[in-house]
């Protein structure tokens, strides 16, 4: 291959490389007024009377709006192709605040001063109501109902605040323990954690020449904006144009309606172009986060080491609304299980609850995270009861190529799910490659000491999925220029994880060019085809999917073109650097003349062509991690010292880029780990909604992480490629912990794991 | 903030005439981190004096360093004479203190006058003895700065400019440590010993604990039980242990009393250690 | 309103602003839009810029404080047609991601490597470690910073 596989320079390398506006508040927008969110002090409350005459008349002050002048339709603010697996829960203005930060009312004014002024002036008067604030409690009977309103619809039981329910079972749960040699249950938890993108949420709305609404965000999943904006103000879907320009991270807090509705319903009522964007405080408030859980694993095995007996039992908190709630806490379970998928007893079952807190969402793992957390921590206590090292535990279980589990027919995306059989895997490469880089054998066990510091390694091993299967779409044109290059024209969205470069090699390494001979325009729901949208670990094997096929449509047309030129049957034609090449006779014609004659000279056609793609299945990539740590006895602080990340995504089509996908989700899962966690006071309000008291990994927190790919072939991707974006980030909890055990001794079940926590289990121990 | 007039000042006397004259709607600015994160609503006039001639670090006849108060944190990282005073002590306590764009504007006059119970500076500090300079309306004054603390200090520096911090000459070995969750971070915990060593006993002791949430406090119970002793490996950890018994310690967001209490010991120890093994020429 | 000069990127400026303005302010609406926002608090240094050759948070600097100084941006170390030798090896490398703490990053990278022209690992990690990356992991920003360095010392610099 001559582009697939290379680490080529990503398309839109140049303009980040020069810090051209490329981003979405870098237009100055003339007229433009600012837009801003009052929110509610309170965790729970009705608001009796919101009077803004004062902030109206305050000079400079444009609109006010709140639930009295807006429409009233239930939508969800996930960004998931329709039907969306999320309750319609949420309003544009309720009459009710279900968190502190929650939406009471938006201003639009001439300048931040004035709009910060009006806010101030918007008079409100709460009802106070008894607020939900431990999941634990949310279904306590007598419970306060969080969602109590007629008009919410796809809520699994409102009034025990249940947003949604699994139970799926395989075999028989009590049989399987009853017939297991060993027994291990364990608990882990999650608590709230945020994506922290170095660019907060930012949009600019405004209406065109045509009056046509405009959004520019920073968004994952363009045209869900578009078709939910749509729904929410009551506006046809033709009017509405979705940009996307270059965003500065997402990690799924961008897979989300967040605040195009709210900029859109005043950019209408002003017409003006208004910008919006979230303070630092406010994406820690009122933003997403990871949906906190606790997940506790019971897991039987026969002594041999097969594992019998699998049950996960899952409390997800979804926060005030419900958004990602039922996909979430299924892919706990449907991300996690199948990898140990010959235990023929599985249960798996859990809610996730509304609590009158912030509200969780889509976070790079989607559930997967939190499962594996308390899954590998079970394993490495399964291997100890029996006697084995947790490495040859994993070794003996765990999926491989040309097998299934029965997991991928019962869990779906919110509903059923598809049997499918795994074409590639290379975990058990993965596995010993890995043990053999962190140094397994030599360091297990050992305890090294140095100073103050002990050292232990620890391993954890996951899957997730490449797309949803049956149900995610991508489509793709691919148009050919008169002089022999191509735009790609994609709705798949590039959050900077260099998808607009991975699909300009897919269609360059069809056509027969170098990636520069391509030039990608993306997520423009007026002129890119439809894509539902960056998440799932889709772009690569969905999108990528569509473009393979736009671009072999595309050839097809070049080849007959190159056929009348040069007389030789298209069969026995090809496309090779940058020409239409007989295999026959070696003749060949570049395809600048090709383009040409096909625009101006005869039988005048513009090769162009358009594909979509829905996949049939979801083809897991699969990775195994090692952590060695040192951990200070005295103090409680844990490093990391080595971190060894090892992973088959199939064919990495832009290794560099797969590799970026993979140090950056274990870094950020080291973050979790170590430092990260949202405090909630006791009325429900963040303690430390800032970067100076939420800590996220500097350059100097973290060692070289060692990330390595071990190619597979995947039948059913293009080029053989899976996915990355995502299973990086299911590593770092389990592989530190058990990495901690072998160091000190102690178990942990509750990130972060700090100094704190660490040393209070250390004393306890002793 | 509604600033409505920006000065800049070209000397201490122009800088405190106007900071009066605002009559408590003034703030002086060096580097403006403090200021400019929590500005109070009620500053309208910012009154610059980086360019007040408050400037410059240099050694006194008695070998002690006299920094000026708007000298930033990385200039004393980066300088000479700190890494020639104390083996090097304060370069030691810079880096520990934020980041390196964040040292490249803060100034330790704003690090002295703001006094954060978290911070670094201000225990590194107190246990070097610094005595600070400022210039009042009256006149010109001096204060051994843990004195100082003692006092109403905010309202003194609404009312004063900072001019200099001066640190006696020691002879003998300081040592700073410093817990927090990642690089960057403020203390969880942090302290700052230093010993002075003659005919192998312990000839001066000074131990200050900070960040406990509280400001750095000097535990002179336990120098007094370093004085006149061999400081040997068991006696710096009995002062570690009778530290934590001395220290005053509280929750905060990011650690809680317990666990402060269970740590201020091996923090203690290992900077007496490290300042016992640099007298003895070993570091 | 007041006015200032300063030199802004080898370009002498005079410019109107108000008294309280955040230098991250003035240099975007004077069109350096490589200068970031991502916390207005001096901790995420997406606003870093260069003052007098040193690394400062523009939000949390007057904008007055630029008078009779030099200000240098990302706009003032390379363009597309003219990339700076760190502007080519962060591309080299792939420390790019999504590109929102570059500009900040390269700028940080460049003063490092003005006075320290070897660095070690550490030291760059060290000298970076005030500019956080949620992207990255760090380890292709290492990468290009060596990358850089070990070219400057072949004379390819500026």
């Amino acid at each position: 291959m001559k582009v697939v596989g290379k680490s080529v320079r990503k398309v839109d390398g140049i303009p980040l490389a020069t810090g051209q506006p490329v981003f979405t508040l870098d237009v100055d927008l003339p007229g433009a007024a600012v837009g801003k969110v009052l929110r509610s002090p309170y965790a729970h409350a009705e608001i009796v009377r919101i009077d803004t005459k004062k902030a109206e008349e305050l000079p400079g002050v444009l609109c006010i709006l709140h639930h009295g002048n807006v429409p009233r339709t239930p939508y969800t603010t996930a960004g998931q192709g329709w039907p969306e697996p999320s309750p319609y829960d949420t309003f544009l203005f309720d009459k009710k605040v279900r968190f502190v930060g929650d939406r009471v009312a938006a201003v639009a004014a001439i300048s931040e001063e004035i709009a910060d002024e009006a806010l101030r002036l918007i008079e409100v008067e709460y009802r106070e109501l008894p607020a939900v604030l431990d999941p634990e409690e949310a279904t306590a009977p007598g419970a306060p109902v969080i969602h109590d309103e007629e008009d919410a619809r796809g809520i699994h039981d409102p009034q025990r605040n249940i947003a949604a329910a699994i139970d799926i079972r395989v075999g028989d749960i009590e049989r399987g323990f009853s017939e297991s040699d060993v027994v291990v249950e364990t608990t882990c938890e999650f608590p709230y954690v945020q994506h922290v993108p170095l660019e907060p949420h930012c949009v600019v709305a405004y209406l065109d020449e045509e009056d046509r609404l405009v959004i520019r965000s920073a968004t994952q999943v363009p045209f869900h904006v578009r078709r939910i904006v749509a729904r929410a103000l009551g506006l046809p879907l033709s009017r509405i144009r979705v940009v996307k320009p270059r965003i500065g991270g997402g990690f799924g807090t961008k897979q989300e309606i967040i605040l195009e509705d709210v900029a859109a319903a005043l950019a209408l009522r002003v017409r003006r172009p208004v910008v919006m964007k979230y303070t630092r405080a406010e994406e820690f408030t009122s933003a997403r986060t990871r949906h906190p859980m606790k997940v506790r694993v019971k897991l039987g095995a026969k002594k041999d080491g097969r594992i019998h007996a699998i049950e996960m039992d899952v409390l997800s908190n979804t926060g005030a609304y419900g958004t990602h709630s039922l996909t979430v806490l299924s892919n706990v379970g449907s991300k996690t299980l199948p990898l140990y998928n010959k235990a023929p007893h599985l249960w798996f079952h859990g809610k996730a609850v509304y609590t009158n807190l912030p509200v969780a969402g889509a976070y790079r793992g989607y559930g997967a995270t939190q499962g594996y957390f308390a899954l590998e921590v079970a394993i490495d206590e399964l291997a100890e009861k029996l006697g084995m090292d947790p490495l040859e535990l994993r070794l003996k279980n765990h999926i491989r190529a040309g097998e299934s589990s029965p997991i991928f027919e019962k869990i779906g995306e919110g509903r059923e799910g598809k049997a499918q059989v795994v074409k590639s895997c290379a975990l058990a490469e993965c596995i010993r490659e890995g043990a053999k880089r962190i140094g397994w054998y030599e360091k297990r066990g050992k305890h090294l000491w140095d100073g103050p510091w002990v050292h232990g390694v620890g391993m954890a091993v996951a899957m997730q999925g490449s797309g949803i299967t049956d149900i995610d779409m991508a489509a793709a044109t691919v148009v050919m220029n008169e002089d022999g290059t191509f735009r790609l024209l994609v709705g798949a969205t590039d959050l900077g994880t260099g998808s607009d470069t991975i699909l300009a090699q897919i269609a360059a390494e069809t056509l027969g060019v170098p990636v520069e001979a391509i030039s990608v325009y993306s997520s423009d729901t007026d002129f890119t085809p439809f894509d539902t949208g960056a998440y799932a670990s889709s772009t690569t094997y969905v999108s990528g999917g569509a473009v393979l096929r736009a671009a072999r449509e595309v050839k097809r047309r070049i080849l007959e073109v190159g056929a009348a030129i040069l007389g030789d049957p298209p069969e026995d034609l090809d496309l090779a650097e940058s020409y239409v090449v007989s295999k026959k006779t070696g003749k060949r014609v570049p395809l600048s003349e090709v383009g040409h004659r096909a625009m101006y000279v005869t039988d005048q056609k513009h090769i162009i062509a358009t594909a979509s793609f829905v996949a049939p299945e979801s083809p897991p990539p699969f990775a195994a991690f090692f952590a060695e740590v040192a951990v200070d006895t005295e103090t409680g602080i844990v490093r990391v010292v080595r971190f060894v990340g090892v992973a088959d995504c199939g064919t990495p089509i832009n290794p560099a880029l797969a590799e970026g996908q993979l140090e950056g989700a274990i870094v950020q899962g080291i973050g979790h780990t170590l430092y990260e966690e949202m405090l909630i006071s006791s009325r429900g309000g963040v303690r430390n909604p800032s970067l100076f008291d939420y800590r996220i990994p500097t350059a100097a927190d973290v060692p070289e992480i060692e990330a390595v790919l071990i190619p597979t072939d995947e039948p059913t991707g293009p080029y053989g490629a899976k996915s990355i974006g995502e299973i990086g980030i299911n590593g770092p909890a389990p592989a530190i912990a058990n990495a901690i055990y072998d160091a000190v001794g102690v178990r942990l079940y509750r990130i972060p794991f700090t100094p704190e926590r660490v040393l209070r289990a250390l004393r306890t121990r002793s | 903030m509604a600033i409505r007039r920006y000065h800049y000042a070209r000397d201490v006397d122009e800088a405190l005439s106007l900071l009066l004259a605002y009559e408590g709607r003034g703030a002086l600015l060096a580097g403006g981190v403090d200021l400019a994160r929590g500005p109070g609503t009620d500053v309208e006039g910012l009154i610059d004096i980086t360019a007040a001639g408050l400037g410059g670090i240099s050694r006194d006849a008695k070998k002690g360093l006299v920094i000026g108060a708007t000298v930033t944190l990385e200039e004393i990282r980066t300088s000479r004479e700190a890494r020639d005073y104390l083996g090097g002590f304060l370069t030691e306590v810079m880096r520990h203190v934020a980041t390196l764009p964040l040292r490249c504007m803060a100034t330790l006059g704003g690090a002295v006058v703001s006094a954060h119970p978290w911070a670094d500076i201000p225990t590194a500090l107190i246990a070097l003895g610094a005595e600070v300079a400022w210039r009042n309306e009256e006149r010109e004054e001096r204060a051994p700065l843990e004195e100082l603390y003692r006092r109403p200090f905010r309202a003194i520096f609404r009312r004063a400019v900072l001019t200099e911090v001066r640190l006696p000459a020691w002879g003998g070995a300081f040592a700073f440590e410093k817990v927090s969750r990642n690089a960057g971070d403020i203390a969880l915990l942090n302290c700052a010993c230093g010993l002075g060593v003659k005919d192998g006993k312990v000839a001066w002791a000074r131990v200050a604990v900070g960040a406990t949430p509280y400001r750095a406090a000097r535990l002179t119970g336990v120098e007094e039980l370093l004085v006149g002793e061999s400081p040997s490996a068991e006696l710096l950890a009995e002062a570690g242990r009778k530290a934590a018994a001395e220290a005053k310690v509280g929750d905060d967001l990011r650690a809680s009393a317990e666990w402060r209490r269970a740590v201020i010991p091996a923090l203690v120890r290992r900077a007496l250690e490290r300042a016992a093994r640099e007298v003895k020429g070993d570091a | 309103m007041m006015k200032v000069y300063f030199e802004l990127n080898g370009e002498q400026k005079y410019v109107e602003i108000k008294p309280g303005e955040r230098l991250l302010d003035l240099l975007r609406r004077l069109g350096m839009k490589s200068v970031k926002e991502g916390c207005r608090t001096g901790e995420c240094g997406s606003c870093t810029v260069l003052l007098d050759g040193r690394p400062v948070r523009s939000c949390l600097t007057f904008a007055a404080k630029a008078k009779g100084h030099r200000i240098t941006t990302l706009e003032g170390l390379g363009s597309p047609e003219d990339l700076h030798p760190l502007q080519e090896a962060f591309l080299e490398t792939g420390a790019i991601q999504c590109g929102f703490c570059t500009p900040g990053m390269i700028l940080v990278a460049y003063h490092l490597l003005s006075h320290n022209p070897d660095p070690t690992p550490e030291e760059v990690r060290e000298a970076i470690s005030g500019n956080l990356c949620r992207c990255t992991g760090y380890a292709k920003i290492v990468d290009a910073v060596l990358l850089a360095a070990e070219r400057k010392r072949k004379g390819d610099w500026r």
